[in-house]
């Protein structure tokens, strides 16, 4: 009885959460395009749009044929396969606008976190179950695994090539990973009793999706103008090379220092 | 617990690990776009390290032990240490320095090396591990510079030949670059 109860009450929470994160999501929007937005992150603009559509797809199919039917559950995976690709394209292009100003990082990294995202995705392809009910499930538990991975390794060449990253494209960049590291977690813990935890299941993922747009709501509220594109001086490649060599020949040194204090300990023992 | 949820459990905890070390704020540095070649000129510490390790020369301590002097001998085992760690700051310090220059290069240049900017990273993790374990030994009373004596011939001659090559290299990259004087 007091499971039921327990129950019914989630669901009605879960109903209101659900409300709650379409008028967020239609109020970012509005946002996005008040602020003209729309146009610099179109991939953003069009995911929110796609995650709107799909809610309201989800919701009719619900009605139509019920929640427990195998139809309705087809109808809401098979819809979430275009909305994880505009979420990486939404992702793709954070990442553009954060490195593509630096020619050569963005060359480097470009390649680097192609890799990174396609390991991750394939690694966790390996790691999920073999029945093809699962495919896309797992599938996207991949891809939000890769999209967190992605995130944390922008935010990381960041940090060390200490380039500056907007408030707005950090906290873009924020709520999605944050989203799906915690849809990954979610999954995983509650994968094998999916069938009689769905409720549940749905209640966490609209959370965590809401605190990410809480993030990104505020994000954008914030940002009062268009934000100075300051290009990075230029040398040449050829001036890249030699310096390079040279700052790693002095490390190489430097480190061989080292290497010799740690040596002569080793000698007196 | 199964490995596939192990897997992605501790994947996704590592990654939001990363996330919050990566979001903290940076640490303020003094290189920059218009200093960094002149930083790259400027007296290098490990350029002496044969006189470092002259003067570490146990045979000093040695003799005023030999010579019944134990407290004298102790006050220069205190300093000698305290010499070697604050060698090491310098190092340590010199190594930052130039990576915070090959950072501001790579984010100035057109096109990069893979291999070098692995090779540099790998170089400051295996630096970082280095210096943290000579750092704690030495704090641990296990003093490294026993054999510093023997080693003093080889140093300072790679010192020299390393020194040599580098100048050459960076007097030419310095007087090709287009950039205005600093104002």
């Amino acid at each position: 009885m007091l499971v039921s109860t327990g129950m019914v009450g989630l669901l009605h929470l879960h109903d209101i959460l659900w409300l709650l994160a379409i008028l967020l999501e239609i109020a970012t929007i509005a946002l996005l395009a008040r602020k003209q937005l729309s146009r610099s992150y179109p991939f953003f603009f069009s995911y929110l749009c796609s995650v709107v559509t799909q809610s309201l797809f989800i919701a009719y199919a619900y009605y139509h044929w019920g929640f427990r039917s195998e139809m309705a559950w087809r109808v809401a995976w098979g819809s979430q396969v275009p909305v994880i690709l505009l979420r990486y394209l939404a992702v793709v292009e954070i990442i553009r606008k954060t490195l593509g100003k630096y020619t050569g990082i963005w060359a480097f990294a470009r390649g680097f976190l192609s890799g990174a995202g396609l390991l991750v995705t394939l690694i966790s392809l390996l790691f999920s179950k073999g029945q093809w009910q699962w495919v896309i499930m797992n599938a996207n538990r991949g891809m939000e695994l890769s999209i967190a991975a992605v995130i944390a390794l922008l935010l990381l060449f960041s940090r060390y090539y200490r380039l500056t990253m907007g408030r707005l494209n950090r906290s873009l960049a924020t709520g999605f990973c944050l989203y799906s590291a915690f849809y990954v977690i979610n999954y995983s813990l509650l994968e094998k009793h999916l069938g009689e935890m769905a409720n549940f299941w749905n209640f966490l993922g609209v959370l965590t999706f809401l605190a990410s747009l809480l993030l990104w709501i505020s994000a954008v509220g914030r940002r009062q103008e268009v934000e100075r594109l300051e290009l990075p001086r230029m040398i040449s490649l050829e001036v890249y090379g030699r310096v390079s060599t040279e700052l790693n020949l002095r490390l190489h040194l430097l480190n061989r220092q080292l290497g010799q204090f740690l040596s002569s300990e080793d000698h007196k023992q | 617990m199964t490995l596939s949820l192990l897997f992605f459990v501790l994947m996704a905890l590592l990654v939001v690990g990363l996330l919050l070390w990566a979001s903290r704020p940076p640490k303020p540095v003094a290189v920059s776009v218009e200093n960094f070649f002149d930083v790259l000129a400027e007296n290098r510490h490990c350029t002496r390290l044969p006189q470092i390790l002259q003067a570490l020369n146990p045979e000093d301590e040695r003799h005023l032990q030999s010579s019944g002097r134990e407290d004298m001998a102790s006050a220069l085992r205190n300093d000698r240490q305290r010499i070697v760690l604050e060698y090491l700051d310098k190092l340590q310090e010199e190594f930052e320095t130039l990576l915070e220059v090959s950072r501001i290069l790579a984010v100035m240049s057109p096109e990069l090396t893979a291999m070098q900017e692995f090779e540099r990273l790998s170089l400051s993790v295996k630096f970082g591990i280095s210096c943290s374990f000579l750092r704690w030994r030495l704090r641990l009373g296990l003093r490294p510079w026993n054999g510093f004596g023997r080693l003093s011939g080889m140093a300072s001659s790679l010192a020299r030949t390393v020194e040599q090559a580098t100048s050459l290299i960076s007097e030419r990259s310095m007087r090709e670059t287009q950039f205005p004087p600093p104002v």
